[in-house]
């Protein structure tokens, strides 16, 4: 579906080229139709353009440089040539009179700044997309074209981010994520705030299965029987810090005039969505000074003060500052990427948001989190405070954002983790959920029908030994490690990709081996380490089993439409 | 194939053509080939006279213990291709490899994204071919090598017919 239409009118003079770096930019309207026509067919979805200053934002960096480049070189062409006018100080201008030295800047300068403008306006131009009831379709490039159509009902997760710059213009870009390892299938930046949000609830809706969203889609996402959630604890979202998200289904105020049978068709409302976890910013720097990469940090000043005396005069304490600058690089990168976080459960599945300068919304729909990871580091086990990770095939191994992308929790107390967790794992498949988890992070030996590592293997994990095993329930194994720094990871049967035994020269002799179940790329990678290697053999082939009756049952890529567990 | 104690009980391995081994020793000759006439500069230079810091006996060492190395896994590789093995069940596909190291993998036929048939110019020349099951796991990607080219097209044309009943997303 890749036929060119018809351009909707436009105001003929509205595609203005935008503005040089140095004038303040002017926002115009990005189309003067209004933004949703009662149309929601496939061949009449109308093509549209995001935001003409977009390439200014993406650019600007670049505009930047050249503008400080040039204007430096001019300054400093001016001062030379008015310090000697003979011309001889600044040699690329030799020979060329003071006046017709800046002439000729400036008429080459004009011409980079007209080349530029035009080669943004005409991206610009080229760019359109288009949703239909299936289908995103984009097509951008100039010279070489390009048409992507994406299946909507493909969709992995959405994200809308708002770099620092954007934020300042009221602007948007829309990530519509895919399952192709941490490739972005589709980015429109950038487009209006309000506009990228309908487009998210428009796609989010018809992804589910909804051709035509009713007001407000249906109850508040399932709850973790007995983890005793309460909804409003959690909530302190920051006060003027990123956009607020609007009351729960409200349409969004982009078109007034549309009748209610458009409304429901191409604005869904925003899905209600419940807050279950929110991070406030003490607990967040707390999280920070506790991290190992601080503590080394202080460890490093201490000493290098204390040695400083000691140590001749060649070796400068100057020495750790580039180890300083590195570390205060990496917490400030976390205390601005976990600013204001907030966790939200809707029927549209996990919402996230978060960041101090730039902020990023992300939405990942249900069944889409192919492994949770929950981890309890040893210097933050005096504060209890967890951190939970989840594998989503849009998000890959890293790339932009990657791993703030990937964490559901940065920092939280056990009641945040058990609210995240009835959104990513809705349904544990036990009935004792709250026991399972807490055993699966803190408990050891074979309660709550974990399996361990065998007693003739201890000498191989002195400590963890009976600690590291394994539970099986009806929807999910999990695993737990570690004794110190605890972890435990969930799989769903229906999300095993795979399943491997492991086994070296050490682990034969012990009779223990290592079970690997393979996942999508991300933070979590799942592995039993060194059961028994009877139970293990059995686990294998059970579980092989498992994951093929599961994904029988369920295979929801429209989760409203289907009952999952039916 | 003899039953190692990591292997599921009641597994039937179908294993792998045995001259799979040529084309294991043909990479095998090409990397150790390479490696040798790396090693073996100093010695050149050394014996040259250009040279004067290593030892003599050092710039013999180093390449022999290389070689002694690469002889042991060669003598290795007929052991390390028999113990290749894979398995249709009806559901998932089975395979293992490793003698000192071994590995047991299954995935089930619902979770192939595509599968890829490979031959380089050895395999090619000794009619054997290499089918490789991808999910979307990059850990959990099936490689069956020294498959004859019969069987590998077999393969391929099952693997296809039970993924696509069984197909799904992700």
């Amino acid at each position: 579906m890749t036929v060119h239409r018809p351009q909707p009118p436009e105001d003929p003079d509205l595609p203005e080229r935008p503005g040089p770096a140095g004038t303040p930019p002017r926002i115009p309207e990005p189309l003067s139709e209004p933004l949703s026509e009662p149309l929601s067919r496939a061949d009449e979805a109308p093509w549209r353009r995001v935001h003409p200053v977009s390439p200014l934002i993406r650019g600007w960096i670049g505009l930047l440089a050249v503008a400080w480049f040039w204007g430096q070189n001019w300054f400093e062409d001016i001062i030379l040539a008015v310090e000697d006018p003979g011309g001889r100080g600044a040699p690329p201008m030799e020979g060329i009179p003071f006046l017709g030295g800046v002439a000729w800047l400036l008429l080459v300068g004009g011409a980079v700044l007209v080349l530029v403008g035009l080669s943004f306006f005409l991206s610009w131009r080229f760019t359109k997309y288009q949703v239909t009831d299936q289908h995103v379709n984009v097509n951008s490039g100039v010279v070489f074209r390009r048409q992507r159509q994406a299946r909507i009902d493909r969709v992995q997760a959405i994200d809308i981010v708002q770099p620092l710059l954007a934020r300042i213009f009221g602007l948007a870009e829309l990530k519509f994520e895919v399952a192709d390892a941490g490739q972005t299938a589709m980015s429109l930046a950038f487009l209006r705030l309000g506009e990228a949000k309908r487009l998210r609830n428009l796609i989010l809706a018809r992804a589910a299965g909804l051709r035509s969203a009713p007001e407000g889609t249906g109850a508040p996402g399932p709850g973790l029987p007995g983890t005793g959630f309460s909804g409003t604890g959690a909530a302190a979202p920051g006060s003027g810090v990123g956009p607020s998200e609007p009351a729960a289904g409200a349409v969004p105020a982009t078109d007034p005039a549309a009748s209610p049978d458009s409304a429901a068709s191409l604005d869904p409302a925003e899905a209600p969505e419940r807050v279950v976890a929110a991070v406030p910013v003490g607990r967040l720097a707390g999280s920070l000074v506790c991290r190992p990469l601080t503590v080394a940090t202080v460890v490093l000043v201490i000493g290098a003060l204390v040695l400083q005396p000691v140590l001749t005069e060649d070796v400068s304490p100057l020495v750790v500052l580039p180890f300083l600058l590195g570390a205060a690089g990496a917490l400030w990168k976390g205390f601005s990427s976990g600013f204001n976080f907030q966790a939200a459960a809707s029927p549209d599945g996990l919402r996230m948001g978060y960041g101090l300068l730039d902020t990023r919304h992300q939405t990942v729909p249900p069944g889409r989190v192919q492994a949770v990871q929950i981890r309890r580091p040893l210097l933050w086990r005096p504060f209890g405070w967890y951190r939970v990770a989840v594998n989503v095939a849009g998000y890959g191994p890293g790339g932009d954002g990657g791993e703030e992308r990937s964490t559901v929790l940065p920092v939280g107390t056990f009641a945040d983790v058990l609210g995240v967790l009835s959104v990513v794992l809705p349904d544990p498949g036990t009935a004792r959920p709250l026991e399972l988890i807490t055993a699966g992070i803190d408990g050891s030996g074979d309660a709550e029908g974990f399996r361990t590592t065998p007693r003739r293997a201890r000498g191989l994990a002195p400590l963890a030994w009976r600690r590291q095993g394994f539970a099986l329930t009806d929807t999910a194994l999990f695993a737990r490690t570690g004794v110190l720094g605890r972890a435990l990871v969930i799989v769903p049967h229906e999300r095993t990709q795979g399943i491997a035994l492991e086994q070296g020269p050490l682990a034969r002799r012990f009779g223990v081996c290592d079970v690997r179940l393979a996942t999508t790329a991300g933070p979590v990678s799942p592995r039993v380490v060194q059961a028994d290697v009877e139970v293990a053999r059995v686990l294998f082939l059970e579980q092989a089993d498992r994951a093929a009756r599961a994904r029988h049952r369920h295979d929801r890529d429209h989760w409203l439409e289907e009952n999952p567990h039916g | 194939m003899p039953q190692e104690p990591v292997d599921p009980q009641g597994i039937a391995w179908t294993r792998v053509s045995p001259k799979y081994a040529a084309v294991r020793m043909a990479g095998w000759a090409v990397g150790t080939a390479v490696t040798l006439l790396v090693l073996s500069v100093p010695l050149v230079l050394r014996l040259a006279g250009i040279w004067t810091w290593p030892p003599l006996w050092l710039a013999w060492a180093v390449p022999l213990a290389v070689l002694a190395l690469d002889l042991v896994r060669l003598s290795l590789i007929p052991r390390q291709v028999r113990a290749i093995g894979y398995a249709e069940r009806s559901e998932d596909l089975l395979v293992r490899r490793g003698l000192l190291f071994q590995r047991v993998l299954v995935v089930p036929y619902g979770r192939m994204q595509y599968v890829d048939v490979a031959a380089g110019p050895v395999a090619r020349a000794l009619g054997l071919c290499e089918v490789r099951l991808h999910t979307a796991a990059a850990d959990a990607t099936i490689e069956i090598p020294g498959l004859p080219a019969a069987e590998g097209a077999r393969l391929r044309e099952n693997l296809t017919a039970r993924g696509q009943a069984r197909l799904a997303g992700l």
